[in-house]
């Protein structure tokens, strides 16, 4: 309150205090003055700013080249940021509208202050308009202002506690120094011997708002970020994601070149939109709030990660940084230079490595933060890219990294399994095997939740499931291969490839529909990321165009749309539902499980954190086999979200969440696939005329229910 | 991945079986109607099928001809045609669940009884008296052994037409073909006796016979002994020979095997090891067939645990074991394995109640399982939550009945209270469990531990309840099973009382349970001849007294089962016990620092006595009815249960009738001395309806 009371009393008091010393003998002097000084200070400043842009220009362009139109990227920027940006940002509707009222006006004041005040054009109609920039601007001010008394945890405090009040201060300055222009001050009033002092706090309120606004923005300030966000958006790596696209999937490394560097081991190993991305942070810490190894304790702040990227490329120390620490990990001892290792275990003489391992393991590849992301910074790409050097060049992989990577290579499983072990658990199927068929609707890719006793009870229901509803479909049983989803995800992209590749070789042998699977890790990588791997005559110029990857909710709610499942009336309890990460977020399904829920007759009690926002289960990334401590448990924390809903029983669509989630001890709620409850309620379908009457099929069991 | 070894298919001829457990062919006793398999006999393995065992070879001893006597055991009969639509619904029922299913044939020999029946004449290679079933047999001919062997393949073409997966040909257990095997049965000098080759051709004619009538799609394998452990018998090496000698025809597509021979009480009791044994007590014998032969071996002998189990297959000792005894307490077994419900499955003790029963003629149950074997009646081994009103059940007694109407209550949904007097749930199962090489009876109470606390039953142990305490609870139901005690005053001339300092005579209970501290020189009078008098004998030598047992009846131990009495009479001959029988214990009087006691010939009258310093009497139990009759008057249904509901399985007609007193239910030996089946099946049939 004392600020907000402050901050406006200073505004009222400074405007009195001109109103009342003005007068006609130095009006004309102090707005000559002015006239004088303003083209100075402004184009001083914008001079500064270009110079400040192209040194900051130069600190991206050590990173390494990366294909992008600039022009068109230039060109599409209004609608990304205006459009695409603003989806994001407008899911806090209040901090939405600030920025609109304070970016907007300080754009256009500050094109207007150009043309008025740097060039002169003192057009009354420009004159108007710029008065009204700058309120506007002042008013969003206000609220930046508010925003900061009590600010969250997340918000970063240092420099930017500051700004609102620079905001203030070019606004209000522009403003006074334009009533003028538009004659609503009359001759007289500037007057009396105080005026000569009230120019110079005029200008230096001026100095101070150019200061912020202009030079600040190249040079470090917070307002760096309109101009490196402005940027990022116009050269975004993935300029798939702008205009409602998504674009989820993990770059490939080219390993033929022997040039490219594996993965990232400095910063400007990164490539330069890369680094411009992390230089657009405008440290919300948005990312920071919904990060669950953050919330578990777990070394990792995805804020703190991007800041220190900019520390590595710019050069200096981590002290600088005014935000959460990475939990367990005081600020000020990292240090970082462009061409410094990142991770090495000592890089100075003092202070310690930019970052340190563990915080690149302790992430999920959840996604949340990347989602959440106002600036639209790569998060998980970083990590990726910094774990792809510590597996491929160094060997680090920690705890049961290394073991899961080599069983990849061994078995083509990361468990280690005898490869022709992945049907054991449908000896009693008779599954029907696309060697043997050549040619089906559907592929059902099992995953290796194959192997996990778990798993296989879900890959029961679904057979049954299929079955039920006479699905024409087989699998490749031995001949499939991991997808190379935890290989990529703890940075081992040759072990990715090579399962990729293999897996397309197979793939291409047959001819389907579609590919079906229970796993959503399978679901992204077969659907997103082998793509890249093609070559010719597999699956033709577009990988998807060959067939479509369905995750066997989406399925299930379409065999159940086209009538080809009855099921019994839900006669269990309360139910929530999961969005596994790898499906939600990195595939926008929300839609079709709840759809398949629905159909069952169950009205799912949703979790606070649900659908974009859900909470991630603490399996994705390799985040299990990493295993880095934390002071909690993300499971654990996932189920107390499920606890808090009053739901007796959570639906999941993922192995690994049903593994994580079934982990937790003593839990509230009972795991179960969607598949499983699809399958419990299946009955027969009424045939021909006998109506309503429907039986359940647990009257006649079948082998798929085996295990109870 | 946990236990994959048990979870990996294999394949058997061309047969693919889920995984590497097997129920392996034990007599059901549920074949009636001339041997036609019921639906008893179809939901028995259905159940298996549905909790995931991989193979059922059912129909232990099923016969292949007429004069094999099929009655006895009511074993199925493969003689006739009438059995192939009767084996169609038992193999849709098993592979409808996943699971396979093959039958063991064979033809008994001399291994039979011949007095009822067609009162057939037993055959046998040398016509040698078989000492178990006390059955004479003749010297078969040459002409009744190829229709024996025509019966064999007709019986293995039915099986087929019939839609099971295969057959097993029983040459275990001194049947037909392993009698031609034997040198102490087979005197014979003609082809089919002598020289190895002779004696072995009768079962080599068989395996031809029936392949020819089979093909090479359907499985057929054979059971063999690994080693008969008689002096003159088939020794392991002998053993060896022949698996080798059949596996080079290539016509047998698994051994199962088992250690040991049983045409002597004495082996028969190695054959179905019960818990005095060792776990897998004869791995070595299965492992060693294993080792000369190419195709899968199955063992089959105390193997009761998962862990077990894993560990056998992983060492690569056989390729299937068998855990017969094992889905007998829990069908479910493999589901649970997969469930990662480890600690719910209900584990096997080998109190051998299941296979003691089958050689008296009776239908093979469980003792701690009650719904085993009775699937058909609807009795179900996971019990579904109620959907109608919750009660307040408070169980009193925490004895097998008590614990298993607990746990009961509680699967389907109601609030329990379970009162037991004692510091730990088990009742007599505790005492049971404190003589020699019985400690693994407790595995019952284990059981019903680690469930009631699972369904959080509210457990009061030490706390005894009075009709205050209960009624004060507000129960809907109570149910009564607070047992009783030793029932040593039905004589006054034993001289006993309740104060121990005046008592002539203790009860196995107080020995059994270190109540009473052993005496230096014991008689031990047991009017009973169930296991408590044997198991207080075995206890008592152990603690290094003298001891005598005497029974009125025809031998100590006469009640205890078949595969049991003899590991006791292992131990109390070892042991020096002196073993009387068809004496009545007539009086006890005490004569300075010693009791004498006098003993009366039930035959001639004639008194001896002992001169002892401990006389223990087992006379059984006295049932405990005061907290009955102090409810029962209160009660809405006055603690009657409707016997014609009970018997047809059906709900109690008190429990849909409204009223608002509680309702009373007593069971287990609070109502009459019975056994520890009994008390639970009368829980589970009354409790299952809550």
């Amino acid at each position: 309150m004392d600020g907000k009371c402050s901050a406006q009393g200073w505004v009222y008091s400074a405007l009195a205090e001109v109103c009342r010393r003005s007068s006609p003998a130095a009006k004309d002097e102090v707005s000559t003055m002015l006239e004088t000084l303003l083209p100075i200070l402004i184009f001083t400043a914008l001079a500064l700013a270009v110079i400040g842009a192209v040194r900051r220009i130069r600190l991206w362009r050590q990173g390494r080249p990366s294909r992008v139109n600039l022009l068109q990227g230039l060109m599409a920027l209004p609608r990304r940021y205006l459009v695409d940006l603003h989806h994001v940002v407008g899911r806090d509707k209040m901090i939405s509208n600030t920025h609109v009222a304070t970016a907007g006006g300080f754009v256009a004041a500050a094109v207007l202050m150009i043309l008025v005040h740097g060039l002169g054009i003192a057009n009354p109609l420009l004159g108007g308009l710029l008065l009204l920039a700058s309120t506007s601007m002042f008013v969003g001010s206000l609220f930046v202002a508010r925003r900061r008394l009590n600010p969250p945890a997340r918000l970063s405090k240092g420099p930017w506690m500051r700004l609102p009040k620079s905001l203030m201060a070019f606004s209000i300055g522009v403003f006074l120094i334009t009533l003028p222009t538009v004659g609503l001050l009359p001759d007289g009033l500037v007057e009396g011997s105080g005026s000569w002092l009230l120019a110079l706090v005029l200008a230096g309120v001026v100095v101070w708002g150019l200061g912020e606004m202009f030079f600040g923005m190249t040079w470090g300030g917070p307002m760096k970020h309109a101009f490196a966000g402005a940027l990022h958006l116009a050269f975004h790596r993935r300029a798939e994601r702008f205009g409602g696209g998504r674009s989820t999937g993990l770059k490939a490394l080219n390993l033929e070149d022997e040039a490219a560097p594996l993965g990232v081991e400095k910063p400007t190993d990164f490539t330069w939109n890369q680094l411009l991305g992390f230089d657009a942070c405008v440290q919300c810490g948005r990312c920071e709030a919904v990060c669950p190894a953050f919330a578990a304790g777990q070394p990792l702040n995805p804020k703190k990660l991007i800041q220190d990227m900019v520390v590595g490329f710019a050069g200096g120390s981590d002290a600088g940084y005014a935000g959460s620490p990475y939990p367990g990990k005081p600020v000020g001892e990292h240090q970082g230079a462009p061409h410094a290792p990142i991770l090495a275990p000592v890089v100075m003489k003092e202070g310690k490595a930019l970052v340190d391992a563990e915080t690149l393991w302790s992430c999920t590849t959840c996604r949340a933060c990347v989602e959440e992301c106002p600036m639209m910074i790569e998060h998980v790409d970083a990590i990726v890219d910094m774990r792809r050097h510590l597996t491929l060049e160094r060997g680090k992989t920690p705890n049961k990294g290394a073991e899961v990577l080599d069983n990849l290579i061994a078995t083509d499983n990361p468990g280690g399994f005898d490869p022709g072990s992945r049907l054991n658990w449908a000896a009693d199927l008779n599954l029907p095997l696309m060697a043997d068929l050549k040619q089906v609707d559907v592929l059902l890719w099992l995953g290796d939740g194959a192997f996990d006793m778990r798993n296989q009870r879900t890959l029961r229901a679904l057979v049954k499931v299929l079955r039920a509803a006479e699905v024409d479909f087989a699998v490749l049983g031995a001949e499939e291969r991991d997808s190379g989803d935890v290989a990529r995800r703890l940075g081992d992209e040759a072990t990715f490839q090579s399962l990729a590749k293999r897996n397309i070789a197979t793939l291409a042998k047959y001819r389907f529909q579609q590919i079906v699977t229970c796993d959503p890790h399978s679901f992204h990588v077969l659907g997103n990321e082998y793509g890249d791997f093609l070559q010719e005559g597999q699956g033709g110029s577009d990988f998807n165009a060959s067939y479509e990857v369905r995750h066997h909710s989406t399925f299930i709610a379409e065999l159940y749309d086209a009538g080809r499942l009855t099921f019994a009336p839900w006669k269990g309890g309360s139910v929530t539902y999961h969005d596994p990460c790898y499906l939600g977020r990195y595939n926008g399904e929300y839609e079709a499980p709840r759809r398949v829920l629905k159909a069952l007759g169950i009205q799912v009690a949703e979790m606070e954190r649900s659908g974009l926002r859900s909470r991630c289960c603490g399996g994705g990334g390799g985040a299990p086999i990493t295993d880095i401590p934390g002071e909690r448990r993300i499971p654990d924390m996932r189920m107390n979200d499920v606890k808090e809903s009053g739901a007796e029983l959570v639906a999941v669509g993922c192995p690994q969440c049903t593994a994580m989630l079934e982990g937790v001890v003593d839990a509230s709620a009972e795991v179960r696939d969607i598949a499983e409850l699809v399958a419990d309620a299946l009955v027969e379908r009424p045939a021909g005329d006998v109506s309503g009457v429907s039986r359940r099929t647990t009257a006649v069991t079948t082998a798929e229910e085996v295990t109870l | 991945m946990a236990f994959d070894a048990i979870f990996e298919p294999i394949e058997i001829g061309k047969l693919t079986i889920r995984n590497r457990v097997v129920s392996t062919a034990h007599a059901e006793v549920h074949a009636t109607d001339g041997g036609m398999t019921t639906e008893r006999y179809v939901r028995y393995y259905e159940e298996k099928s549905k909790g995931g065992c991989g193979l059922c070879i059912c129909g232990g001893s099923s016969v292949v001809s007429i004069d094999s006597p099929q009655g006895w055991w009511s074993s199925v009969n493969l003689s006739t045609d009438r059995i192939i639509p009767h084996f169609q619904n038992l193999a849709d029922a098993v592979h409808k669940h996943g699971g396979k299913i093959m039958i063991q044939i064979t033809h008994m020999g001399r291994r039979s009884r011949w007095d009822g029946f067609d009162w057939s004449t037993l055959v046998s290679p040398s016509g040698i008296r078989e000492p178990v079933h006390r059955s004479t047999c003749k010297t078969i001919e040459e002409e009744e052994i190829w229709r024996i062997i025509g019966d064999f393949a007709q019986a293995a073409r039915r099986a087929k037409e019939g839609g099971l997966d295969g057959v097993e040909l029983s040459a275990v257990h001194q049947h037909l073909i392993d009698q031609f095997w034997s040198p102490r049965v087979n005197k014979r000098e003609d082809q089919w006796g002598g020289s190895f080759e002779n004696r072995m051709r009768f079962g080599i004619e068989v395996l031809k016979a029936v392949r020819a009538e089979v093909g090479d799609d359907f499985v057929v394998g054979m059971r063999i002994c690994g080693d008969e452990f008689h002096p003159d018998g088939l020794s392991h090496d002998d053993m060896k020979q022949i698996a080798a000698y059949y596996d080079a025809t290539k016509m047998v597509d698994f051994f199962g095997v088992i250690g040991s021979g049983c045409d002597t009480h004495n082996t028969l009791a190695n054959v179905i090891p019960n818990m005095s044994y060792p776990p897998e007590p004869f791995l070595h014998l299965a492992a060693g067939i294993k080792e000369v032969v190419n195709v899968p071996v199955i063992h089959a002998q105390n193997i009761k645990d998962p862990n077990q189990a894993q560990r056998i297959l992983e060492g690569g000792y056989v390729d299937l074991v068998g855990m017969t005894r094992a889905h007998i307490a829990d069908p479910h077994l493999i589901a649970k394995i997969k469930m990662g419900q480890i600690d719910q499955i209900k584990q096997c003790v080998g109190a051998n109640y299941c296979i003691d029963r089958q050689y008296q003629g009776l239908d093979v149950l469980c003792i701690q399982n009650a719904a085993t074997a009775r699937e058909y009646m609807g009795l179900p081994h996971i019990i579904e939550k109620t959907e109608g009103v919750k009660r307040k059940v408070v169980v009193v007694g925490g004895g097998p009945g008590g614990m298993e109407a607990a746990r009961v209550a509680a699967e389907r949904g109601h609030d329990v209270t379970l009162f037991e007097a004692a510091d730990a749930l088990g009742g007599q199962i505790t005492i049971a469990a404190q003589a020699p090489q019985r400690d693994q009876i407790a595995g019952i109470t284990r059981w019903y531990q680690l469930e009631l606390a699972r369904l959080k039953v509210d457990l009061r142990l030490g706390a005894r309840a009075d009709e205050a305490t209960l009624l004060d609870l507000r129960p809907d139901i109570v149910v009564l099973a607070t047992g009783g005690q030793p029932f040593l005053s039905q004589h006054p001339e034993w001289g006993y009382s309740e104060n121990a300092e005046e008592s002539l005579v203790v009860s196995t209970w107080d020995i059994l349970s270190g109540k009473v501290a052993p005496g230096k020189n014991v008689l031990i009078y047991d009017a009973i001849c169930e296991f408590s008098g044997v198991s207080a004998a075995d206890f008592l030598a152990d603690k290094g007294a003298k001891v005598e047992i005497v029974t009125d009846d025809i031998k100590p131990g006469a009640a205890v089962g078949g595969t049991t009495f003899p590991t006791y009479y292992r131990s109390l001959y070892e042991k020096e016990v002196i073993m009387s029988s068809d004496l009545m214990l007539h009086k006890v009087y005490r004569e300075g620092d010693s009791l004498v006691a006098v003993l009366e010939n039930e035959y001639t009258g004639a008194l001896e006595e002992r001169v002892v310093d401990q006389v223990v009497v087992e006379n059984g139990v006295r049932p405990d009815e005061a907290l009955y009759y102090a409810l029962k008057e209160q009660s809405r249904n006055k603690g009657q249960v409707d016997l014609e509901a009970l018997y047809a399985i059906q709900p109690q007609p008190s429990l849909s009738e409204e009223g608002d007193d509680f309702l009373l239910f007593r069971l287990g030996d609070c109502t009459a001395p019975r056994n520890t089946h009994a008390a639970i099946y009368d829980a589970l049939r009354i409790c299952k309806d809550f």
